[in-house]
């Protein structure tokens, strides 16, 4: 025991202690806002970076030529005349100063479509915006064609959007509502940590085997200590370092909320504040009929996420957490232990990753049935099931599926560890030769 | 300071083997390492387990390490069977070294010696003792990986040594080693042995055999083909050879009855060498040499352990 303690407090401190680590720590969470933003920069590049681009039109209906209107994007002039008697020449000698040429055709009316040439694949901000701007005048226009006075104004006020509310009964009968979209995300936030911690502090692991096993300070070791108090060392030590960072993480969420709340206090006064709220409450008034979808909205969303019960979560996912963490770093480092160098390792680790995948989309996929039956196997398998329960655990998971899956779980964590380490205690030893996974299964007896 | 490593009660226990490996069978995967292997270390001894590379060796001393298990035969240790604590009480440096190579020097020691069941604040005083002694003092607080491969050797040599091991085990311990740090170690082995340890190694280089073990075993083919005191062997192995020295002007001749005459020895020696024929006593060679020509002095010749070690793995 206490020689387990002194090697989980080294691999702990060996971690730690690099200055990679501590770089990454601070580091990571920044990179994810950046990759967050990406998307947001390179739309707004989109946008804003580029030339408007010039499409011509030829109208042959006669009216819906100016129905199509310039965009922040497109500039659209019309073509007549010689020129729209043979586009694809008037095309040709534009030399690329023409994006595309739209044909609206006669008999645009029936037919509804209409046709965009250029030398490539017409793309999908140009074909949306068309679609629309035409799509709208023509439903305007046959509604008008009904000839029934504000007929306009009644389709208008018909179209109804339906809001779905989620409220959980209790068995007494009290009410709560519930929010499908905030579990949603829940889910999924849990499920991508637990895939990604496995999958990074796992492959950590195997790195620390295979460089113990190439040192060769293993023999050095397991002449003082048992192989099995080296490989769990490893594993308790590496895995008090990802909580470690996840800690550091939560603080550093909370400072920066601290920090935000206090700056926002501070800088946005009151009156500010208020005109921007009104302004916000003009805008929904505008877009709906309903003039109170905004303060509703709000206290749906504050009801939902107070209606997920987070100390159950909480708990379920620091078991699966530990058991899915335990169940594949013991894999990773007994394959580590059958390997000479890291390069070769990707025989051994290619199937747990694909496990991971198919945990990973598994887990998606339950997310429009979580409590059907390929939820309910899923999250069963031990291998699949601290992924996949992630994500149905805000949907209110039966207690017994729930106590029933952390036991399998453990129970084939625990079998799959005395296995590894039984291929570990083997491996280390063994150098110079490439083991197959027969070899390993031989090593298990 | 002189480290006392445990009471010199060495008069009484003389004689007593303190590790005897009885029977070892080993087999890894349908071939047989290790094939009823008997070795007797005597305490106090300098102990060398020889032969050539896949005999077996390591595979014994893992055994004896508890590394791993025998599949057949019994190991015991200062007179009952091997236990897991017992590892405490033995050193080990293996053949390939290794150290964590981004740890530090004196972080490392500690931790190998706790490992071993020492307190970290026996530890950290032994350490710095044994940094002090190599010269390594102002090294502590450096990566291992930059200092050079002799001076890590030394923290290697430390590592195995701090917990003041009855057994010490060492594998190869000269490959590796330059010269000057060779016998360094050489004296370090000898000053363990005076300070009541037991010593075990495994080792090619046989003039290290000459000077410095007392016994040894000679495995081959993963049997022990050669057991005994280096005295003895050699002894034994003598093929009545006898170095003969002459005035540089003299040639000795053949003789018919009493000896023939050797080809000069390699490297070159000034004496002449000579092998007595069967039944002929080194008295009566020497008595007629010493009549006929004018001796001015004479040795036997013992084969070095270099010659028996390639033989009987020939013969083998």
């Amino acid at each position: 025991m206490n020689k387990l303690w002194l090697i989980i407090s080294r691999e702990y401190m060996a971690m730690v202690g690099k200055k990679s680590f501590i770089i990454m720590t601070l580091l990571i969470p920044f990179l994810l806002v950046l990759i967050a933003l990406v998307p947001v920069g390179i739309a707004y590049l989109n946008n804003s970076g580029s030339d408007i681009k010039t499409v011509a039109v030829i109208d042959n209906s006669g009216s819906y030529g100016n129905v199509i209107a310039d965009s922040d994007l497109y500039h659209f002039v019309p073509l007549a005349g010689d020129e729209s008697a043979n586009p694809h020449e008037f095309y040709k000698n534009a030399d690329g100063s023409i994006e595309a040429v739209v044909i609206i055709p006669a008999d645009i009316d029936s037919v509804e479509r209409v046709t965009v040439y250029s030398d490539g694949t017409l793309n999908v901000s140009l074909k949306n915006y068309i679609n629309r701007c035409l799509s709208d005048t023509l439903t305007g226009k046959r509604i008008a064609a009904y000839g029934v006075p504000g007929l306009t104004e009644m389709v208008e006020q018909a179209q109804v959007d339906v809001d779905v509310r989620g409220v959980r009964w209790s068995d007494d009968g009290s009410e709560q509502e519930t929010s499908t979209e905030i579990a949603l995300v829940i889910g999924m936030i849990l499920a991508m940590a637990t895939y990604i911690f496995v999958l990074s502090y796992g492959a950590m692991i195997m790195n620390g085997v295979i460089e113990e096993k190439t040192n060769r300070i293993v023999e050095v070791i397991v002449s003082s200590c048992r192989p099995f108090q080296l490989m769990m060392g490893k594993i308790i030590g590496i895995g008090l370092v990802g909580l470690t960072q996840f800690a550091i993480w939560i603080v550093m969420l909370l400072l920066l909320g601290g920090i935000g709340s206090v700056m926002a206090a501070g800088s946005i006064d009151p009156g500010a504040a208020a005109s921007m709220q009104q302004e916000i409450m003009q805008q929904t008034a505008v877009a709906g009929p309903q003039p109170d979808v905004d303060p509703s909205m709000m206290q749906s969303l504050m009801s939902g996420v107070l209606s997920i019960d987070f100390t159950t979560i909480l708990i379920a996912f620091v078991f699966y957490f530990i058991g899915g963490y335990l169940l594949y770093a013991s894999m990773f480092a007994g394959f580590g232990s059958a390997v000479d160098q890291a390069s070769d390792a990707s025989q051994f680790t290619t199937p747990i990753i694909l496990i991971m995948v198919i945990a990973l989309y598994a887990g998606m996929a339950c997310v429009d049935n979580p409590n059907g039956p390929m939820a309910f196997w899923c999250s069963m398998i031990p291998f699949t099931s601290p992924i996949v329960m992630m994500v149905r655990l805000p949907y209110d998971v039966p207690t017994w599926e729930l106590t029933l899956s952390i036991a399998l779980l453990f129970a084939t964590a625990l079998l799959i560890t005395w296995f590894a380490a039984r291929i570990y205690r083997t491996g280390i030893l063994l150098y110079g030769k490439k083991h197959s996974f027969r070899d390993l299964f031989r090593w298990m007896k | 300071m002189m480290i006392s490593f445990f009471k010199k009660d060495k008069i009484s226990k003389l004689m007593e083997n303190f590790i005897e490996a009885h029977d070892i069978v080993k087999r890894y995967d349908g071939h047989t390492a290790l094939d009823h292997v008997s070795v007797d270390v005597p305490r106090g001894c300098i102990y060398g387990l020889l032969g050539p590379n896949g005999a077996g060796k390591t595979s014994l001393i893992r055994i004896i390490n508890r590394i791993t298990m025998p599949d057949e035969g019994t190991v015991t240790f200062g007179g009952r069977p091997l236990q897991a604590d017992d590892v405490t009480r033995i050193g080990y440096m293996p053949e390939e070294r290794g150290l964590y190579k981004k740890m530090k020097v004196g972080d490392q020691i500690v931790y190998l010696a706790r490992l071993k069941g020492m307190s970290k604040g026996e530890a950290v005083m032994a350490m710095l003792e044994w940094l002090d002694r190599f010269g390594l003092a102002e090294w502590r607080d450096k990566k291992l990986e930059t200092l050079s491969k002799g001076m890590q050797q030394k923290v290697q040599f430390i590592a195995t040594v701090i917990h003041r091991p009855e057994l010490l085990i060492f594998d190869e311990p000269f490959s590796g080693f330059d010269p000057v740090n060779a016998d360094r170690l050489k004296v370090e082995i000898l000053r363990l042995r005076e300070q009541g340890s037991t010593i075990l190694f495994s080792t090619h280089n046989m003039e290290s055999v000459e000077e410095i073990c007392e016994q040894i075993t000679l495995i081959n083919h993963s049997k022990a083909v050669l057991q005994g005191s280096v005295k003895a062997i050699r002894q034994q192995h003598k093929q009545n050879i006898i170095a003969v020295h002459v005035p540089d002007d003299v040639a000795i001749a053949p003789h018919d009855e009493l000896y023939e005459l050797l080809p000069p020895p390699q490297p070159a020696s000034p004496a002449t060498h000579i092998r007595l024929r069967k039944g002929v006593a080194i008295r009566d060679a020497i008595t007629w040499l010493n009549d006929n020509y004018t001796l001015t002095g004479f040795s036997e010749v013992l084969p070095s352990m270099h010659e028996i070690f390639v033989n009987t793995v020939k013969e083998n």
